[in-house]
């Protein structure tokens, strides 16, 4: 990138599977005034607002219309994304290229969904083929199904591997105190809750969440200036595949699928050799807890087919050598256009050591983010807490 | 402060629109309704034939030509049994539950075709790898659309 960019501030909500107290614009204020509070800047301080969510969820379209005032747009410039699942994420990759470019010193970037207004899986219906597929729309977590079904006849691995994912997700949002689904709950818990796709179980996806999340951008210049614990944004990397060829959900597919592509990309720009070793934390995108399992390979963290072995020798726990989701994950808070943001704010609080409860027991300086959209493509951060040349 | 009463309106969206299929899609779904045939299209470079049919080869981004007419036999690569009532968007009613469905590769084909898949809701009567043949509705009653296929059913005595 042209000049190096910082995370400077960030906040969110409190995530929940109701927030009738609020309205949209009321919620993504509460997110940007936790991030301009976290920056210590003001509204005035901002050169240009960047906002995101899913198509239509809340039933009204141009957002960026609709919430000018609450994400403080008002006489500035800025633009709406919606990217799917990956919105958040691409948000923060707008952003940093409006920085990095020498177009904007300091941009806010705010992400949000408040699904109890809307009817996501209906809307998400209409994201299928209208003659080709759409009468069994609706069935992201058949998509997810089919992935798990194929990860354990292709690897040998049980449903209890899955559920440790989901056990993990949970026990970590235990500690996070803006998350969601708090629950706890053991293998047996998760295991006996109610089938939604073999081999997924209710516990095995994520929940619908209303929530917002907010962070504000800085050139270098202003970062140093402003910022004791500037998050820089190293590297950042996006991939798609074909239309209409969903080989993400077949685990042996030897096609360079989106995640592959893009995490050694992503690699290449930083020479990472074993990321394992290389970033300190991971905040990925595991709408089902399967997910989380093919994502550990496919971030090459183990070998194709082992990831079901760094869950059970508890390698991604909150306290293991490769700590995965500490913040417990879109397992446990899923305010879409939101949760591909906190998967890099959240990295960004472990990086500053600002997790609190949840932070991972270890000096973090580097740490790599995920996201899914559709799932036909991703995008990816990397972050660290200094810059050496 | 006494609580304060919140409004909440419930409002319903019905959007018409018209939907165009294109070139490709269309001889696909007619071959498919007239003659109960299934058609996929070869990249002249990479030689993939794609199914459903479309204008440009992902991969190459090449023009594709050359119809390719594919078997009704193929073999099963993933699939899910499903218990949560989801709704069929083209009906606005549930699948009833629980339902089979599952991702068939055609035999000609190097796409794969998810459909419902005719077996007992059991994960020991399924595997992957199954041969599948697909069951077309009569022609009488095909209107054009994948709704043409009633489902695919596993091939008596093959594996």
């Amino acid at each position: 990138m042209k000049r190096k960019v910082a995370i400077i501030g960030g906040g969110q909500t409190h995530h929940a599977s109701h927030r009738k107290d609020v309205n949209q614009v009321e919620l993504v204020n509460e997110a940007v005034r936790a991030a301009l509070a976290d920056a210590n800047m003001t509204i005035d301080e901002i050169d240009a607002v960047l906002l995101g969510n899913m198509e239509f969820f809340e039933g009204c379209h141009m957002t960026d219309c609709w919430l000018a005032d609450g994400i403080g747009a008002y006489g500035k410039p800025g633009l709406k994304i919606t990217t799917g699942g990956t919105v958040g994420a691409t948000i923060v990759v707008a952003g940093a290229h409006h920085v990095a470019s020498g177009l904007y010193d300091k941009v806010l970037c705010v992400g949000f969904e408040k699904q109890e207004e809307g009817d996501s899986s209906a809307i998400l219906s209409a994201v299928a083929h209208p003659l080709y597929g759409r009468f069994l729309a609706g069935a992201a977590v058949g998509y997810f199904a089919m992935m798990g079904a194929s990860y354990m006849q292709a690897y040998g691995a049980r449903e209890e591997h899955s559920a440790m994912v989901a056990v993990k997700a949970r026990q970590n949002a235990l500690k996070n105190e803006y998350a969601h689904l708090k629950l706890d709950i053991t293998v047996e818990d998760v295991l006996n809750s109610r089938m939604l796709a073999y081999p997924i179980h209710l516990l095995e996806m994520c929940p619908t969440s209303n929530g917002a999340a907010a962070m504000i951008l800085a050139d270098e210049k202003t970062a140093r200036e402003r910022s004791d614990k500037p998050v820089w944004i190293r590297a950042t990397e996006t991939a798609h595949n074909e239309q209409f060829e969903l080989d993400w959900r077949d685990v042996t597919t030897k096609k360079p699928i989106f995640s592959r592509v893009a995490a050694e990309r992503l690699y290449k720009k930083l020479n990472v050799t074993d990321p394992t070793k290389f970033f300190d934390v991971f905040e990925i995108y595991e709408p089902a807890s399967w997910a989380e399992l093919v994502w550990y390979q496919d971030l090459g963290l183990c070998k194709p087919g082992e990831g079901f072995h760094l869950i059970e020798e508890g390698r991604t726990e909150i306290d293991g050598d490769i700590p995965v989701n500490p913040s417990g994950g879109v397992l446990s808070t899923n305010c879409i256009g939101a949760s591909a943001m906190l998967r890099i704010w959240e990295a960004a609080l472990q990086i500053r050591g600002d997790a609190g409860e949840h932070q991972v027991p270890k000096d973090v300086n580097w740490a790599l983010t995920t996201a899914y959209g559709g799932t036909n493509w991703t995008v990816m951060t990397a972050l660290s807490k200094e810059w050496d040349e | 402060m006494t609580e304060q009463e919140l409004i909440s309106i419930p409002l319903m969206v019905d959007v018409p629109y018209r939907f165009a299929a294109g070139k490709y899609m269309s001889k696909f779904l007619i071959e498919l309704r007239d003659n109960g045939k299934f058609f996929g299209i070869r990249c002249p470079k990479c030689g993939r034939v794609q199914m459903p049919p479309r204008v440009v080869c992902a991969v190459c981004h090449v023009k594709n030509e050359g119809w390719v007419e594919l078997g009704h036999e193929g073999t099963l690569l993933g699939f899910s049994i499903v218990h949560l009532p989801l709704t069929d968007p083209t009906t606005g009613k549930p699948h009833e539950t629980p339902y089979t469905y599952g991702s068939v590769r055609l035999d000609g084909s190097d796409s794969a075709l998810d459909h419902l898949i005719n077996v007992e809701p059991d994960i020991n009567k399924i595997k992957v790898g199954m041969r599948m043949r697909v069951v077309l509705r009569p022609r009488e009653e095909r209107i054009g659309d994948l709704s043409d296929i009633i489902y695919f059913e596993p091939i008596a005595g093959e594996s």
